[in-house]
């Protein structure tokens, strides 16, 4: 209990000061807060390929689901009177039944299966989201998705609202931080505090045993395709939700939230992150999402480096950024990676 | 009746690795199942196990079909295996190999408890002692399972299918490629398992075979062959023949 509560302390403390130490060096605020949001997936994604050991080359049908689903409720459902937490609620929710779907189809196979059969699956979404023009609009995507304000009761708090003036000298001034940031902030460490208590419970215990040894698992009486469904629903939650709250942030979804790069991207901040440790996918995120940022400005060949990123720590930090910092971090994350293409059911 | 097999048949294409098996055992007794590499032992394990499914006949279960039972539901009904090659957590420690299975038989075959941790389960904690008692492997506790010597991983394996509180338990070769103290040793093991569940053992060594089984099958080509007590089994004539390859009774160490 006291682990946790420092946990969650420092991890605000860090959330408190990020959007303030990538001002100088060349970030800005709404970077911080995209950053924080699809931090969300990153966590969500890591349960699967971390704790699980199941490499979904998919997750991208999944937020963007969780988006375009959020982006009709409000456009179609409740244009006059947009509630966040109904439209957010309603994306999780969608998203937790897709993969639920989904899920009993894919958590039989293992590996490199497992992997490319979420990419297809996840293509398909992509697909129909792209045919089913009258509700998605096609390849322009959805639009002009209605500001959805935050009810407490009676209240309303408008998230677009900035934090008073006050300068703070190079790291900017307190107005540039609309109350978007503090919000995705507090949803990123409640899952945060989620993921943690979930990893320590029962349920975690099982799940990191039957990536270990399968086989092992089954034969003590464990049945390891229900809590690799359960796993991959979670997961797919978690992601959804994510794709909820930055189609409400940037106002549009669009079908590349739906695609196959948007799903390698979780796969490059986890990895580079740290597999197997609960702070990397957010750390992950914030390097990559901000080189991206900045070195993008200067160069057409962004792409290219962020593979030559993701290779060298494959290969040089397989413990990933946060991993690394802890002893025998490094051989936990490969041998996690390695196991995750393993197409044969967790054997150790 | 413990457990019953009736007209028992496995194939993989046109292999018939086991056929036609009627087999059963009553509660408390222990028996062996012999025969040559090749005879279908392992594949018969794994039918009663749930490893693998029947192509044919039927197999219960304290007068309950569990023909179609998945493994881990066998394992709460009371069936439970140890492993030809031991089959372990080899990155968590002794204990906690045991607490898994422990977790397994207190919790039960999927329990969504995403809050608790099993460190609160007291019942956990004890089945999972017991088992390791059982098999004197308290002292090795907290070492890595993978730091095992060979004897301790096989033994660990046994303790980990004890913690499911097993009524039938199955033991592939458990002393293959023990050393003789550790042979001895396990030996030992198994004949104190005998006294409080069925208990089902394929093994290679005759020595221990005779001394310490109740009564004995031997398969040949996936077929039962002979079935009976240590002595009846060692004067079959067509066991010799085809199993001792027609050495006399009396070359047969007893």
């Amino acid at each position: 209990m006291r682990g946790t509560f420092r946990f969650l302390l420092l991890t605000a403390l860090g959330l408190i000061v990020f959007p303030f130490i990538i001002h100088p060096i060349g970030g800005y605020a709404g970077l911080a807060t995209q950053v924080v949001i699809v931090s969300i997936a990153s966590v969500g994604f890591n349960l699967l390929l971390g704790e699980a050991g199941m490499l979904s080359y998919g997750q991208a049908m999944f937020y963007g689901g969780g988006g375009y689903v959020t982006a009709i409720l409000l456009l179609r459902a409740m244009p006059e009177h947009p509630n966040l937490w109904l439209a957010v609620l309603g994306g999780t929710v969608a998203t937790a039944f897709i993969a639920g779907v989904i899920g009993t189809l894919v958590v039989r196979v293992y590996g490199i299966y497992f992997a490319l059969l979420t990419l297809a699956f996840a293509q398909m979404i992509f697909f129909i989201v792209e045919q089913a023009k009258q509700w998605t609009n096609g390849d322009d995507g959805l639009q002009s998705i209605p500001d959805a304000p935050l009810w407490f009761g009676p209240q309303s708090v408008d998230l677009q609202a900035t934090l008073p003036p006050f300068d703070l000298g190079p790291f900017g001034n307190l107005s540039e931080i609309h109350l978007w940031y503090p919000f995705a902030a507090v949803v990123l460490l409640l899952v945060l505090w989620f993921v943690r208590t979930l990893n320590a419970s029962q349920f975690g215990e099982v799940l990191a045993a039957i990536r270990e040894n399968e086989e092992r698992s089954a034969f003590v009486g464990f049945i390891p395709a229900r809590y690799r469904f359960a796993a991959f629903v979670v997961a797919g939650a978690l992601t959804g939700l994510a794709g909820s709250l930055r189609a409400i942030y940037d106002g549009v979804v669009a079908v590349e939230g739906l695609g196959i790069d948007r799903s390698g991207s979780f796969v490059i901040y986890t990895v580079v992150g740290g597999v197997q440790t609960l702070l990397g996918p957010v750390v992950g995120t914030a390097v990559i999402m901000y080189l991206e940022n900045v070195l993008s400005a200067h160069t057409g060949s962004w792409r290219l480096i962020e593979g030559v990123i993701f290779v060298l720590a494959i290969v040089f930090m397989p413990g990933g950024i946060v991993g690394t910092l802890r002893s025998a971090g490094a051989r936990k994350g490969r041998a996690t990676l390695r196991k995750s293409l393993d197409p044969r059911p967790g054997a150790p | 009746m413990a457990l019953e097999t009736r007209g028992l048949g496995k194939s993989f294409g046109h292999f018939a690795a086991v056929a036609d098996v009627d087999f059963h055992v009553e509660p408390g007794e222990l028996r062996a199942v012999i025969g040559p590499n090749g005879a279908g032992k392992t594949t018969f394990f794994n039918l009663i196990s749930g490893v693998l499914e029947a192509s044919a006949g039927t197999i219960s279960f304290e007068g309950r079909d569990v023909t179609r039972t998945s493994g881990p539901h066998r394992v709460h009904l009371g069936i439970a295996k140890a492993f030809q090659t031991a089959n372990l957590y080899p990155e968590r420690s002794v204990l906690q190999n045991c607490r898994l299975a422990a977790l397994a038989h207190v919790q039960g075959p999927f329990a969504f408890e995403v809050i608790r941790a099993s460190q609160r389960l007291g019942a956990v904690d004890e089945l999972a002692a017991s088992a390791l008692e059982s098999v004197d492997l308290q002292a090795a506790a907290d070492v890595r399972a993978g730091e095992l010597s060979h004897g301790d991983k096989k033994r660990l394996d046994i303790a980990i299918a004890l913690a499911t509180r097993p009524k039938v338990l199955l033991l592939d070769e458990p002393i293959a490629g023990m050393s003789k103290d550790e042979a001895r040793k396990t030996e030992g093991l198994v004949k104190q398992l005998a006294s409080k569940m069925t208990v089902l053992i394929i093994e290679h060594d005759m020595d221990l075979i005779m001394g310490i089984s109740d009564s004995i099958t031997v398969l040949h080509q996936g077929r039962v062959l002979a079935s009976g007590t240590p002595a009846e089994v060692r004067a079959n004539a067509e066991v010799q023949q085809a199993y001792l390859g027609g050495h006399s009774a009396a070359e047969i160490p007893t």
